[in-house]
């Protein structure tokens, strides 16, 4: 009887106690925290540093933060010198299992296709990103490359539950094509429907594709709401919504930002409002983090129209998920 | 029979560039035009497609292995536009130029007593930041700064330059994430003392840096107390729940401390403790005590003890921000007369500050300092400085302020003085700690 207790304690009970034991996770920003929630599901316990409402360049990071971290299992960054403040949340963490180069610290952006790749590389060019434009995460197809790179970092460090998370990776980046390109489509297409949209997507030929094979009636969800509105010119006040214009055929023909991160001085206002009038602009982006003074400026110029909009999940209660977050920008800027 | 031959020319295409994509940055223009060579065929090769097919089409299957393909490559472009490997190990390089120029009711020497500076332009400093990994267990730092002797030439200080030891190999995890530090450094004794001359809010220094933790030429110049030694830093168990608690804990080379009359070989013994607490990153309070002590009956020893808040709003960050402080030292020196007797004695100096952000450049502020003088400890040296300062960016920042300052001590007694200051920060510039107010 002893000895069977003792052989309980001794493999019985930690290995319960394992079983049950959650994947502490830190990421930077709150769409990554979503993306390892879905992805992670119940074996994981995530915490994003940034307030979603803040702007991600310039968050500071505080001694919570570095408390924060110094627990986690593994840590997740956007990179691409977006949130930079993370090395110091690193460097004060004390937590050697998530310091770069080793498998508890994940660039979760690696992998996809970059945009704005600067040729020159200089201070007078504002605040610009030496490895491209750093926002692709408004870019679905983006988010799907990023959840899988989340899926196989938690399969690499947790192997006891790969299956699982390479499952729930599945499903999120199918829910995503759904939510692109609608339900019957993608089972009208077929088992790699997902993948030859996609395909389509990114080479520009999505609709044209869809018009050969008759296809076009049962386009749905995201892309069919842009589809309407292909083309659409709009200003935007930093070069934020590259990556979104681009899927979603927004033409941004302007940024009241004359250069990245530096407010736009007056001469600058008055530039875009030509702008704007040239090309019947009728809707001015303006991020809820910058100050509206300028897009009002111009809107009251133009008639123009200003949204505020959001870039980060959690950063108003309408946009709970990465999929609110996408639904509400093509609401708000779309069908006003 | 056109598709196979198209399909032929893509693959060729792409066999053909692989192995240069590992080459060198002048070949990206050529692999860009690869690149758009392959791209035609495929659009020559989507011409030809029947409209009907998706799926299992072998046409299909095929265009989607040369898109994979493609978009490899372009990672692998985008890779090699991005660093070239001769400069990535290089050491993450800032410069600071940091100029200043007072202009005084009366005529003003340095802390030694040796040199004019009122009424001048000063180019108070240069200094160059190098940081960089060491190796997976290490970083290292240096800031060498070419420093104003009062205006009569200039010294070149490293002002730190240690080295950051991050994980240690025989240990998974080192017990309460503590990081040490080895070398020379700002020591943890406050909040002030660890920010460099150009990264306060103000033109100089706060007075009790300046004349308790150690000067060469006043509180115009480069001031406070960086002595050579071991810094471990690490966390607290807190009891209270969203309080972090973090504690400095250094043994340093004794003797350098401003209120120290002697330099010794005794070391010294410093700590910091402090418990922070932020809500939405929006308000941040920090309250800390430190405390320093020698070996030894005739050594000097110090405390203190500092607050800050902040609230910096999420949304508009850019517009409104606000900032307050204070620091308090209590220090007993030791003070030799004529016939080498020692009498100790207490000393107390406080500041305290706040600055407001009214727009995106612009931000003003008001430093009030209490200090009694080191060398005549019932003396008491008082002064109310008012300044605003506008940034055009992050990196470059011009600043105006004036300082009433009213001294018991018989020379200066009171003294006026309008300061004027530009700082240029220029290389890769990592992100300022909290302590950093602009």
């Amino acid at each position: 009887m002893k000895t069977s207790i003792i052989w309980f304690l001794l493999f019985v009970v930690p290995c319960a106690l394992n079983a049950q034991t959650k994947l502490k996770v830190v990421t930077t920003l709150n769409y990554l925290k979503y993306i390892v929630e879905e992805v992670g599901g119940d074996r994981v316990e995530v915490i994003a540093l940034a307030n979603p409402k803040q702007d991600p360049h310039y968050v500071t990071p505080t001694p919570r933060m570095n408390e924060i971290t110094h627990g986690a299992d593994l840590f997740i960054e956007n990179g691409l010198s977006l949130d930079l403040w993370a090395k110091n949340v690193l460097d004060a963490s004390g937590n050697p299992r998530i310091q770069r180069g080793t498998p508890g610290h994940l660039v979760a952006t690696s992998n996809v296709p970059l945009r704005e790749l600067p040729s020159e590389i200089s201070r007078s060019w504002g605040d610009i990103h030496p490895q491209g434009n750093p926002h692709c995460w408004l870019d679905p197809l983006n988010v799907q490359i990023i959840a899988r790179n989340i899926g196989e970092r938690l399969a690499e460090i947790d192997p006891h539950n790969a299956a699982r998370y390479s499952e729930q990776t599945t499903a999120f980046v199918e829910r995503i094509s759904s939510l692109l390109f609608g339900e019957r489509l993608l089972k009208t297409i077929g088992p790699k429907a997902g993948d030859i949209l996609t395909r389509k997507v990114k080479s520009g030929t999505l609709f044209e594709w869809l018009r050969e094979r008759n296809l076009l009636g049962l386009l749905d969800g995201w892309m069919a709401q842009a589809a309407d509105h292909w083309g659409m010119k709009v200003v935007s006040y930093h070069k934020t919504y590259v990556y979104f214009a681009s899927r979603f055929g927004l033409n941004i023909i302007g940024e009241l930002e004359e250069k990245p991160g530096i407010p736009p001085p007056p001469q600058r206002r008055d530039a875009i409002v030509e702008q704007v009038v040239a090309n019947q602009v009728r809707v001015i982006l303006n991020y809820n983090f910058y100050s509206r003074e300028a897009a009002d400026y111009v809107a009251s110029k133009t008639g123009a129209r200003v949204v505020i909009t959001y870039i980060d999940v959690g950063a108003s209660e309408e946009i709970p998920t990465y999929e609110a977050l996408i639904s509400y920008l093509l609401r708000h800027i779309m069908n006003p | 029979m056109n598709i196979r031959r198209h399909t032929l020319r893509a693959f060729l295409c792409l066999c053909s560039i692989a192995p240069s994509a590992l080459g060198q940055q002048e070949e990206i223009v050529q692999l860009k035009a690869e690149l758009a060579a392959i791209r035609t065929s495929l659009d020559s090769l989507r011409s030809l497609l029947r409209p009907q097919s998706f799926g299992n089409d072998p046409v299909e299957l095929l265009e989607e292995r040369l898109e994979q393909r493609l978009s490899q490559l372009e990672q692998k472009i985008t890779a090699i536009s991005s660093s070239t490997a001769p400069i990535v190990f290089n050491p993450r390089t800032t410069a600071f130029i940091n100029m200043a120029a007072r202009v005084d009711s009366r005529s003003v020497l340095d802390e030694e007593g040796a040199t004019e500076i009122s009424n001048r332009p000063f180019l108070r400093g240069l200094e160059l930041d190098f940081r960089a990994a060491v190796d997976p267990y290490a970083e290292a730092v240096a800031i060498v700064a070419l420093e104003n002797e009062a205006g009569e030439g200039y010294a070149i200080e490293p002002e730190e330059v240690y080295g950051l030891i991050k994980r240690i190999p025989i240990l998974e995890s080192a017990p309460g994430g503590v990081k040490m530090k080895l070398g020379r450094f700002r020591a943890p004794f406050g909040v002030n003392n660890k920010l460099h001359l150009h990264d306060m809010p103000w033109v100089t220094r706060p007075l009790i840096v300046s004349k308790y933790l150690g000067t060469e030429h006043g509180d115009f110049f480069e001031s406070g107390y960086n002595p050579v030694g071991l810094d471990m830093d690490f966390f607290l168990p807190s009891v209270i729940p969203g309080v972090t608690l973090e504690m400095n804990a250094d043994i340093v080379g004794g003797g350098a401390l401003g209120l120290a009359r002697s330099s010794t070989s005794r070391p010294g013994f410093l700590g910091h403790i402090t418990a922070s607490r932020d809500w939405q990153n929006e308000h941040l309070l920090v309250a800390g005590l430190s405390g320093y002590t020698e070996s030894g009956r005739d050594a000097p020893r110090l405390v203190g003890a500092d607050v800050l808040y902040r609230w910096v709003p999420s949304e508009r960050r850019a517009s409104n921000s606000l900032v307050i402080g204070a620091e308090i030292f209590q220090g007993r020196t030791n003070l030799f007369d004529s016939s080498g007797s020692v009498t100790r004695s207490t000393v107390t100096g406080w500041y305290g500050y706040l600055q407001y952000q009214l727009s995106y450049a612009w931000y003003v502020g008001a430093r009030y300092d209490w200090v009694e003088e080191p060398e005549a400890p019932s003396t008491v040296t008082r002064a109310l400085s008012l300044y605003a300062s506008y940034y055009t960016t992050e990196f470059l920042r011009i600043r105006a302020g004036i300082e009433r300052r009213h001294s018991a001590l018989p020379d200066p007694a009171s003294l006026t003085t309008a300061l004027f200051e530009v700082n240029f920060v220029f290389g890769s510039h990592p992100t300022e700690p909290y302590w950093v107010n602009r």
